[in-house]
């Protein structure tokens, strides 16, 4: 909640005295009018970078995975950094839908659907890489523990495995989550549109929805319970991302700090992905009222706190490394910070921990160009986080003789690109297609909207009407 | 603001006085018998007053800091416990005289013969440990002195300055009190073996921190709202607050215990499992299994449903169930330690617990007698009061 100077009176979430009506109009309009120049510029950028990870993810399962950079000793690169970092990236949307709404943060309303697409984009881009890595995609079936005559089956002991469930369970909670929540906007579009054949589709989607009170509280009691759902979601599956790594016996992959820091840096990044597209998309649509400094001031706040756990960890660890008086968990770290991969970790460590520290200061934190460039930061730093901590771990392994360095080839870098253009394409697609603010929502935060609480009974009326007018 | 200040009734003040006598001479005679066993004992009371007095100061900078208001009302009852910091400087001071009895470490020959604590002799010598000690007191006692001052100069002026200064000061707070409590457990806890290691040890205590410190809080505020002593009698909306948030917090708790296990176990080092090893004999074993129990499932299935949270007297039971819960985990921390054959616990374990229970209820009525029991000026009361949930 955002408190005045004072302390005493609630800042409201939209700004400009926006009515209901209002709301219904900007927030549908890119799905009610053509595409804009502007629109067609971006779509065609990220379907290029898909099409050229489509020609790489050819190149890859024709050839196979002998196309990529990994070698003996780092079998694991590109492939797991990217499926890491694209979970990570699909965290935020569940917090801030889920736990936030657990909490009554209110001002979730404004973001909570656009981040709820964005990680289900997400999870959709970081589902490929595992399952190309198996290199043989098409035996992905397999991956299900389904009797079958062969008499083969999973491996239940490999977390693995436990990422196949945890991430496939992820996204469908996740989707049925974000359909749900779509249900009276969509009702909202069907009843606005002028278009036929638009609106059979949204009287489709909307399942008959009719405004009535059965319809809300039916909708409000399923709403809550996927909340809950979700909640524990949020955790499960970075920490089981996280367990792939930690429960091996790899110094800098074995450290029991792993499940908390991985959640705390997939919240990070996932926050990080969806300010960097908020900031250029509430001023394309003009929703900078909806969407206001406010919003992005909180973000902001959250990346703070969590890119702040995000350092304690690594300073942990690396304490940890020395107080162990092991000499392969000291010799690991050194290696990452001093070692021939030395520069990546500073990137880590500056966009991840020291960068996001200007977020203390109230100015940074509201001003726009600023947040701007330190959510690249951190897009870029969390990037590299997954590349430290799975290439630095396994390029000097226990066996000197066996150390190499890895150099990704146009193969991988082609699959990078591709997976940012998979997920822009299916982003913009989603902006010109459905309401990207939720409308019902935001209308509760609407200053006026809420049942008003009287202090001073002999204002009583006035309030009501100041509060309407919103000051 | 209608704020009637009432006492504590005087019986809260005998009852903490008698714990308070009865642990000090079962303290006193329980070096006298066994002063090995004693300073352990001591060490485990410590902890746990650390846990209450830093954790309800953490609780204080963390309302400043997220800007919430339904906890406004009650702030002066973490406040209030937070005084125990000041007293910990004092009971520190005995801790000293028995680091040759708790930590292996602090003996040189120990050291001489050990390659291990050779290397983590630059951290793990009498002198540096004596020096972090004192800083992390030094830091709690500060931000005490800060965080009290502030509220107390509220009550008379209600100068909203006061909060935006107190906003001010939880933020290095928050940073300072998730290392100092991270590296106090690392330091009291953690290298009472001095060969195990654990990234995660410091999150766990740091968790049942929050635990306990949040405990006590609720216990404290429903005791004082059901008998009137606050300004209107709060009800569900508040409690609701308090039975989610320790319900959670407890689950925080259970995940990072969990983790922590769990990869240990399954990596199955021999230089990581021995701890856990030493806790899965001789009676140990039921004591470990039972900490999963009375931690986590008994309190996750009590308080899962919505109306146990906001029932009042379920929330008095619970909050004293997990301050129970939480000495039962640092006794299993600690412990261990010096019974190596097998579990053990007899009267001068209870006798430290009585001391620590008349000295948490002797600070809190001597602050609350002082004091009044609600931020009566704090620009925040108003909303706190009104807070519904919608």
């Amino acid at each position: 909640m955002s408190l005045d100077a004072t302390y005493t009176r609630e800042l409201p979430l939209v700004e400009n005295n926006a009515t209901l009506k209002d709301l219904d109009n900007i927030i549908a309009l890119p799905t009610e009018t053509k595409p804009t120049k502007g629109w067609w510029i971006a779509i065609s950028i990220s379907s290029t970078a898909l099409l050229i990870g489509a020609i790489s993810l050819f190149y890859t399962i024709y050839y196979g995975i002998g196309m990529w950079g990994n070698n003996q000793p780092v079998g694991w690169a590109f492939g797991i950094i990217n499926f890491v970092f694209w979970i990570g990236i699909g965290h935020a949307g569940t917090l801030i839908s889920a736990i936030l709404f657990l909490f009554r943060q209110k001002w979730r309303t404004g973001i909570a659907r656009f981040a709820e697409a964005m990680t289900i984009f997400a999870v959709m881009t970081a589902g490929i890489f595992p399952i190309i890595h198996t290199g043989r995609p098409w035996l992905g079936g397999y991956l299900l523990p389904l009797p079958n005559q062969n008499g083969v089956w999973v491996n239940f002991m490999s977390p693995l495995l436990w990422d196949v469930f945890a991430v496939s369970t992820y996204f469908t909670i996740s989707f049925l989550f974000w359909g749900i929540g779509l249900i009276p906007d969509l009702a909202i579009l069907r009843d606005k549109t002028t278009s036929k054949i638009k609106k059979n589709i949204y009287k489709v989607l909307s399942l008959g929805w009719t405004n009535s009170n059965r319809n809300w509280s039916n909708y409000e009691r399923a709403y809550l319970i996927l909340a809950g759902i979700s909640t524990p979601l949020v955790l499960s599956v970075h920490t089981i991302v996280s367990f792939d790594f930690a429960v091996s016996v790899i110094p800098g992959w074995h450290t029991t700090i792993f499940p908390p820091y991985f959640v705390a840096g997939a919240i990070f990044s996932g926050f990080g992905m969806v300010s960097t597209v908020l900031i250029i998309v509430r001023k394309v649509f003009n929703m900078e009222h909806i969407i206001t400094i406010g919003h992005l001031e909180k973000m902001n706040k959250i990346l703070l706190a969590t890119g702040t756990m995000v350092g304690f960890a690594y300073s942990m660890e690396f304490f940890v490394a020395w107080y162990s008086g092991n000499t392969f968990e000291s010799f690991t770290f050194v290696n990452r910070a001093f070692g021939p991969y030395a520069w990546a970790y500073w990137i880590m460590f500056s966009c991840n921990v020291f960068f996001p520290q200007l977020f203390w200061f109230r100015k940074i934190r509201r001003s726009i160009p600023i947040t701007f460039i330190l959510v690249i930061l951190v897009n870029v730093g969390m990037w590299f986080e997954r590349f430290v901590i799975i290439v630095t771990s396994l390029h000097r392994d226990f066996l000197p003789s066996s150390w190499a360095m890895f150099t990704p080839t146009l193969t991988d870098m082609g699959l990078l690109l591709g997976s940012f253009g998979f997920f822009f394409t299916l982003l913009f697609l989603f902006l010109k297609t459905l309401p990207l603010v939720s409308i019902s929502e935001v209308k509760a935060v609407v200053e006026g909207a809420q049942p008003t609480v009287h202090p001073h009974p002999h204002t009583n009326g006035k309030a009501i009407q100041e509060g309407g007018d919103g000051h | 603001m209608d704020y009637q200040k009432k006492l504590l009734p005087s019986k809260l003040g005998t009852i903490g006085y008698a714990l308070l006598g009865i642990g000090i001479v079962s303290i006193g005679v329980s070096f006298a018998v066994n002063s090995h066993r004693a300073f352990f004992d001591y060490l485990w009371m410590y902890m746990f007053l650390i846990s209450i007095g830093v954790g309800s100061l953490a609780l204080v900078a963390m309302e400043y800091l997220v800007g919430a208001t339904w906890s406004t009302p009650f702030r002066r009852v973490s406040e209030f416990l937070a005084a125990l910091i000041p007293v910990l400087v004092v009971l520190t001071i005995p801790l000293f005289f028995g680091l040759h009895d708790l930590f292996h470490w602090s003996h040189p020959e120990a050291v001489a013969s050990d390659p291990i604590l050779q290397a983590k002799e630059p951290y793990l010598n009498v002198q540096f440990f004596t020096i972090r000690v004192v800083i992390y007191l030094a830091i709690w006692l500060i931000f005490f002195l800060l965080f009290s001052r502030n509220s107390e100069k509220q009550d008379l002026t209600g100068d909203p300055a006061l909060t935006k200064q107190s906003i001010k000061l939880s933020a290095p707070f928050a940073i300072l009190f998730l290392l100092t409590i991270a590296f106090a457990s690392i330091d009291w806890m953690m290298s009472l073996e001095p060969h195990w290691y654990s990234t995660m040890f410091g999150v766990y205590y740091f968790a049942g921190t929050l635990v306990s410190a949040f405990a006590a809080a609720t216990f404290c505020s429903v005791m004082l709202n059901e008998n009137g002593y606050f300004t209107k009698k709060l009800s569900n909306n508040h409690y609701y607050s308090f039975g989610t948030l320790l319900f959670g917090f407890n689950i925080f708790w259970a995940y990072i215990a969990f983790s922590q296990y769990m990869l240990i176990w399954y990596a199955d080092l021999p230089e990581e499992t021995f701890w856990f090893i030493m806790r899965m004999k001789e009676g140990w074993a039921y004591y470990s299994i039972g900490l999963v129990f009375v931690h986590f499932i008994i309190p996750f299935l009590i308080l899962l449903p919505r109306s146990s949270k906001v029932n009042p007297n379920l929330l008095k039971v619970m909050s004293i169930w997990m301050l129970v819960a939480h000495a039962y985990d640092l006794y299993w921390l600690i412990m261990p330690t010096y019974f190596t054959d097998g579990f053990g616990f007899g009267w001068s374990e209870i006798g430290v617990m009585m001391f620590a229970a008349g000295l948490m209820i002797t600070v809190f009525k001597y602050r609350a007698d002082r004091k009044n029991l609600v931020p009566v000026k704090d620009p925040k009361l108003q909303a706190g009061l009104d807070y519904h949930l919608t």
